[in-house]
């Protein structure tokens, strides 16, 4: 981990990857990481894990938020994907799920997860909190 | 909530299933949700009937997510179309007077039986892991109003009113 001492006041934009099969909680998402207060590069959407590693094999990623239960490739599984590629280890991954479960969170801990968000949540929470996470883990 | 699933209602998966609905709305939705019992849910079963005329505002929508892990079941959720279509510009902070398209609707009702269903495992079973099955959303038929009483085959079941409009959760 690196800390940025400028306070992200030159911090290169972050490109945002929305994983969910559901397309109102990718719109959700889309305009919280909009109301951050980072400098926000392209946001890209995917609906499963296994549309999500093709995003992430042809453009530069630096955080992604992924439900866990998704059809074709589930959240957990696009994780395990992630945590074999060497240049992917220095993405921000952030978990949004309704299964808040004690086993899941530690499965998550073990996967890299920088955040686990469970559903409902209130917008406000992931934006402060992708401030401050990106704000020390992104260089 | 068993594998073995009871007849009878808890309290205690009753008031999970209440809970769930009530943190979804206010964390997600920042709507207040206040319990009501039979008689004032047929009132307002009643006034979204002549409200909606034969229109589309007057149709009920239905909505269920499985659930399987320490235990198998579903959620449904049965909410009047114009909740439904308010709840989803509320989540999105759209214009109140957005027309959704049909798959923004019924998505976004998808989601929020979701976030009820997962909601509810998690306050029944704190420790527990589930996988949910994709939401299926349908419109019931014309005419159609739901019946406030348990079909007896329930773990949980509740009427509530969301921004003065009628809904029934039940879990099975």
């Amino acid at each position: 981990m690196q800390t940025n001492s400028s306070g992200g006041a030159a911090m290169t934009p972050l490109n945002v990857l929305i994983v969910d099969d559901s397309a109102t909680m990718r719109a959700l998402l889309y305009r919280v990481v909009g109301l951050a207060d980072l400098p926000i590069g392209a946001i890209y959407q995917a609906p499963n894990g296994a549309e999500a590693l093709k995003v992430l094999e042809t453009h530069s990623i630096q955080a992604v938020f992924t439900d866990v239960n998704m059809p074709v490739m589930n959240g957990m599984e696009l994780l395990r994907e992630m945590a074999r590629r060497d240049e992917w280890q220095n993405i921000l991954r952030i978990i949004i799920s309704t299964d808040g479960s004690r086993l899941r969170r530690e499965e998550a801990r073990e996967l890299q997860v920088s955040l686990y968000v469970e559903k409902p949540f209130r917008p406000e929470v992931v934006r402060d909190v992708l401030c401050q996470i990106a704000s020390v883990d992104v260089h | 909530m068993s594998s073995a699933k009871s007849p009878a209602l808890t309290s205690t998966d009753q008031d999970a299933l209440q809970s769930a609905v009530i943190e979804v709305c206010e964390n997600a939705y920042f709507v207040f949700v206040e319990t009501c019992d039979a008689p004032q849910f047929a009132t307002l079963v009643e006034q979204v009937r002549a409200e909606g005329g034969r229109g589309p505002s007057g149709r009920w929508l239905h909505a269920s997510v499985a659930f399987n892990g320490h235990s198998t079941g579903q959620v449904e959720v049965v909410l009047p179309e114009r909740l439904g279509t308010w709840l989803v510009v509320s989540l999105l902070g759209l214009p109140a007077d957005t027309t959704l398209q049909d798959n923004q609707l019924l998505d976004g009702v998808g989601e929020f039986a979701n976030m009820v269903c997962g909601a509810w495992l998690s306050k029944a079973n704190e420790t527990a892991s589930f996988t949910l099955e994709m939401p299926k959303v349908t419109r019931l038929p014309a005419g159609w109003a739901p019946d406030p009483t348990p079909t007896g085959d329930e773990q949980a079941y509740r009427t509530v009113v969301v921004n003065e409009m009628p809904l029934e959760v039940r879990a099975r």
